[in-house]
């Protein structure tokens, strides 16, 4: 068809130029006119020459009709029709309508909504420019995923590789920004000059850093980021050349990154960065040995080139790396993961078995929906009979049918993505920080997509078997299908007719719901005792009553040990006079609180050939007050004292993991280890051994670690916990303004009592365990809805009989074992093939499980049992209502 | 429709209304009605139910135009035009009208001389 012509039809169809209609009408009447009067020129009479007008030209209804039918589009015609009658149906059983809606819109609404977050967090591609070919690499760690490399690895993987056009450096910063009002630590990383380059960014001010920049000894400069720039330099253009006092060093601001840039790569590995320094790697600093492990790397594919053989190529590299350097490198393979895996990867698994539940709930919300046409098309059976007696075909019928179901689904996708933008902003708040991009997720284009496709597989799935049952049933009542029963018995028939097709596919479609139900509440079920069992787990201290805060001391004032030792010496005396604090110490990093730093373990005597393959010990450095205040046991030896000092023997106190690990059956007390380079640094004398700590998860087993006195080995990076006699919250401000009271300049934050550290390790299961436990619920809801609705229709049709049964002395109790009898074959099935279903899926829970069986027989137990009783209580309400009528009146019933 | 008075193919309609067109230029239904009449020699009437569907549809093909003018007779009427499109289709339409007239003349003449 010709565009113009197919535009033409659709306007016409749609009934957009009515105009066009009236001047056809003109256009005749002109026509008919001319005729006559040429008539009456010949010598007819006025009426004869309208007569013979009127023959020649034929009807003008049916003209017009020919006309109208080249402007329109018959199929659409149809469908405007059946939509229209349609709407008409569905308007008058009101209650009908309104429980299909409602079901569809939870049901789509919840998929609609963890759609949102899928897509935000998993599905759109990274906004950086052709971010497939963007890759993280390093050694393979312990989880296959890239870890932590040193800067001359890295800098000869640059220079070697063929796969990248470029790799990008990035490494921790924490700077305090010191000019411009209040002392603020500001989330920093310090970068490769390549590092936006590689992502595809350019700043929106000034200019991004050159290689000059990225040299010991270069002016230092820095990029702000834009909330930065808005927060503290009030979006002034001219910030571009300022000098700024950052660790009382200068550093001049040479650009301003666009508002749209996010930094997901800084925010997986430290934080989500607001300004940006060069690297400037001293490669003569100690630091840049082979060994030293501090740094991460990302780096763009070259087009073409894949992840596997980039990974290949590094292997390769690093092997003779390691045949050139023998003792600085432990075996082991290179890791290249796709950057948005590396961001995404951690929370991946967690989605999709919520993506999968919320599946379930919209299977069970359509064969609900499927339940309830079933039951109406019974009721319709003389209206579809009627209109096949008229001439209506089966496809016809089936469409009209379909239609139906389509504008149900359509309506139900409407109110469901309204309640998806409301449970996305409810989700967001309650996921666990972990979530990347979940600030991101909003309802948009693609989910509306989304959820017109689901309503159109929604439709189909609960729509055409019930419409093809009916369509058949019309049919053959009517007298045109097979088997014909006639018109006139369906007309006149009444609803005690036989409805056993129908209650045999209702009942199945109750047989599905309960299975899958009970396949949500198993799942939520085992989360719940995954969680118990976490929060169960003993993590070695006891967080209760323990407020932290971090702050940090860093620049000229602080760059002798001593500074900080006379600080962090006075801030205890000072923190443990205030009232209600029993005690107080100091740390690098707490338990739980998302640091660790691990350095090489070497014990004289027990040093492998090859030092580099010595294990890495996680390292805390203490204050002597630190064992006693977390409450982490002293198994043997002594702990740090007073006379632990920077003159004394250097000591440390290890883990019983470590003492395991390292030593083996041996006793560690007295042995002396040198911790980080093997060849340098003073040996320290093992004095004790403590107990095990969660330091990074609960559920996994505790991780080696060694404690150094602050005082032997002292952090400047620094976490203050104070245990409380009362509620560690109301701490927080005093112990702040007693960090502030001995220097200003010195930036606090990060203030959160220890049991939140503990509640964070376990947040991201919590979320998972509501949420499922949410879907089983509307789950547990939709098919005690949907038993009920066929339990008491059956009661319903059999209410005479339950009246003569009553009426010969039949019990209550009788009556309900007549219809629980009845009911019982339906309610095993679904429980039996729910268990089945259940212990075949529950497995894909896989590593979020813990602590119990993904097949945990009480949760299991537990989920059936819930059903029993929600299938009783279906059962018994509607055999309430029918033993409270009346034996008379059921009798008179019909 | 009168007995004797041809049927028309839809087709060999539109061709006659384009030609029509092509001679008189600018025209009206009425006028286009009257002209194949005469050129017909009252063999053709066409019917306003066969007419005016045929004009829409060349309309939307894109090969007439139309506009409201002024008739000869002082009254509004609605005027068709050839666009070029629709002369180009003339110009093939009538090509290919002559050819089958060709064949169907050299057909119907041998089967002539064999029977």
């Amino acid at each position: 068809m010709h565009p113009r012509e197919l535009v033409d039809r659709l306007r016409g169809a749609l009934g957009l130029s009515r105009h066009r209609d009236d001047e056809l009408a003109e256009e005749l009447r002109f026509h008919r006119e001319m005729l006559e009067a040429r008539h009456r020129e010949r010598g007819l009479a006025p009426e004869e020459a309208a007569r013979a007008a009127r023959l020649e030209l034929g009807g003008v209804e049916q003209a017009t009709e020919a006309w109208r039918d080249q402007r329109s589009l018959p199929a659409l015609d149809m469908l405007a029709q059946d939509v229209r009658y349609g709407l008409r149906t569905l308007g008058r059983s009101r209650g009908f309508t309104a429980a299909a809606l409602a079901t569809l819109a939870i049901g789509i609404g919840a998929n609609a909504a963890i759609f949102t977050i899928v897509d935000a967090v998993l599905l759109r591609p990274l906004p950086f420019a052709a971010a497939d070919r963007l890759v993280s690499l390093g050694d393979a760690g312990s989880d296959g995923t890239p870890s932590l490399m040193g800067w001359t690895t890295l800098d000869e993987w640059r220079a070697r590789n063929r796969s990248f056009e470029s790799i990008a450096i990035m490494g921790s910063w924490l700077p305090t920004l010191v000019s411009e009002g209040e002392a603020e630590r500001i989330p920093a990383v310090r970068v490769s000059a390549g590092f936006f380059d590689v992502l595809g960014v350019r700043p929106a001010l000034g200019r991004g850093f050159t290689a000059a920049d990225d040299r010991p000894g270069a002016p230092r400069v820095l990029l702000l980021g834009d909330g930065l720039w808005r927060r503290r330099f009030g979006a002034d253009p001219a910030v571009v050349g300022r000098a700024i006092t950052m660790n009382d060093r200068e550093y001049h601001i040479v650009g301003v990154l666009p508002a749209t840039y996010e930094p997901l790569v800084e925010g997986r590995y430290y934080q989500a960065a607001e300004m940006w320094a060069p690297l400037g790697y001293d490669a003569t600093l100690s630091q840049a040995c082979r060994s030293c492990q501090h740094l991460r790397a990302f780096g763009r594919l070259r087009p073409g080139h894949g992840v596997a053989a980039a990974g290949a190529e590094l292997d390769a590299i690093r092997a003779q790396q390691r045949r050139d350097h023998a003792e600085d490198y432990a075996a082991a393979s290179v890791a290249v993961t796709p950057l948005r895996d590396a961001i995404a990867g951690p929370v991946r698994p967690a989605l999709y078995v919520l993506f999968a539940a919320v599946g379930v709930v919209l299977l069970i919300a359509c064969a609900n929906v499927g339940n309830l046409l079933l039951a109406r098309s019974l009721s319709r059976r003389r209206e579809l009979a009627l209109r096949a007696a008229l001439g209506a075909g089966r496809r016809r019928i089936v469409r009209q049918l379909v239609t139906e179901s389509l504008l149900l689904a359509l309506g139900g996708a409407t109110l469901g993505v309204v309640v998806a933008s409301l449970l996305v902003r409810g989700l967001a708040r309650l996921a666990p920080v972990s979530l990347p991009r979940i600030d991101r997720a909003a309802v948009d284009l693609r989910v509306l997509l989304f959820a017109v496709a689901l309503a159109v597989i929604t439709s189909v799935l609960f729509g055409l078997v019930p419409s093809l049952r009916a369509a058949r049933m019309g049919l053959r009542t009517a007298g045109l299908g097979p088997r014909a029963a006639g018109l006139q018995s369906t007309l006149a028939s009444d609803s005690r007719t036989n409805v056993g097709g129908y209650g045999r596919g209702r009942a199945a479609l109750v047989v599905v719901d309960l299975a899958l139900a009970l396949v949500l509440l198993a799942g939520a079920g085992v989360m719940l005792r995954t969680v118990r069992s976490l929060l169960r787990v003993d993590p070695g201290f006891d967080p209760r009553g323990v407020e932290t805060l971090q702050f940090l001391l860093v620049g000229t004032r602080y760059a002798e040990d001593s500074a900080v030792l006379a600080f962090q010496d006075e801030l205890l005396e000072r923190v443990g006079a205030l009232p209600g604090v029993s005690a107080a110490a100091l740390a690098g990093q707490v338990p739980l609180g998302g640091n660790g730093d691990s350095w090489g373990f070497h014990v004289r005597g027990r040093m492998r050939a090859n030092p580099a393959e010595d294990p890495s010990v996680e390292r805390y450095a203490v204050t002597p007050g630190y064992f006693g205040m977390l409450g982490i046991e002293v198994l043997r030896g002594r702990t740090f004292t007073a006379a632990d000092g920077a003159k004394s023997e250097p000591v440390v106190v290890v883990s019983a993991a470590t003492a395991a690990q390292v030593w083996g059956g041996a006793d560690p007390l007295g042995s002396v280890v040198r911790v980080g380079d093997p060849n340098e640094g003073p040996w320290r004398r093992v004095v004790g051994i403590v107990g095990d700590v969660h330091h990074q998860d609960l559920s996994g087993p505790p991780t080696p670690a060694f404690y150094t006195p602050q005082s032997q080995n002292t952090d400047s990076f620094l976490v203050l916990a104070v245990k409380s006699r009362t509620s560690p919250e109301a701490l927080a401000r005093p112990l702040a303004a007693a960090v502030r009271a001995l220097d200003r300049g010195v930036p606090v934050y990060a203030l959160a009592p220890m049991s939140d550290l503990v509640a964070g390790a376990v947040a991201q299961r919590v979320f998972v365990t509501r949420l499922l436990g949410g879907f089983a619920g509307i789950a547990v809801l939709l098919a005690a809805l949907g038993l009920y609705g066929v339990v008491s229709y059956g009661v319903a049709q059999r209410t005479r009989e339950v009246g003569v049964r009553v009426a010969l002395g039949a019990r209550p109790r009788d009556v309900l074992r007549l219809v629980v009898g009845g009911g019982v074959p339906m309610v095993l099935l679904g429980l039996a093939s729910g268990l089945a279903a259940a212990a075949a899926t529950t497995r894909f829970l896989g590593g979020l499980v813990f602590g119990v069986s993904s097949t945990d027989p009480f949760s299991f137990a537990a989920a059936a049992a819930l059903l029993v009783m929600v299938a009783l209580l279906a059962h018994w309400l509607p055999v309430r209502r029918a033993l409270a009528v009346a034996p008379v009146v059921a009798l008179r019933l019909d | 429709m009168p007995a004797g008075k041809a049927d028309v193919l839809q087709g060999t309609l539109d061709l006659m209304v384009l030609k029509t067109l092509d001679t008189l230029g600018s025209q009206h239904g009425y006028g286009i009605a009257q002209r194949l009449q005469q050129v017909s020699e009252d063999l053709l009437q066409l019917n306003q139910g066969t007419l005016y569907p045929a004009l829409l549809r060349l309309e939307q093909r894109g090969w007439i135009s139309s506009k409201w003018g002024t008739s000869e007779n002082n009254r509004r009427a609605r005027y068709y035009t050839l666009t070029r499109a629709g002369r180009k289709q003339l110009e093939r339409e009538a090509a290919d009208w002559q050819r089958m007239a060709a064949v169907m003349a050299r057909l119907l003449g041998s089967a002539g001389e064999t029977s």
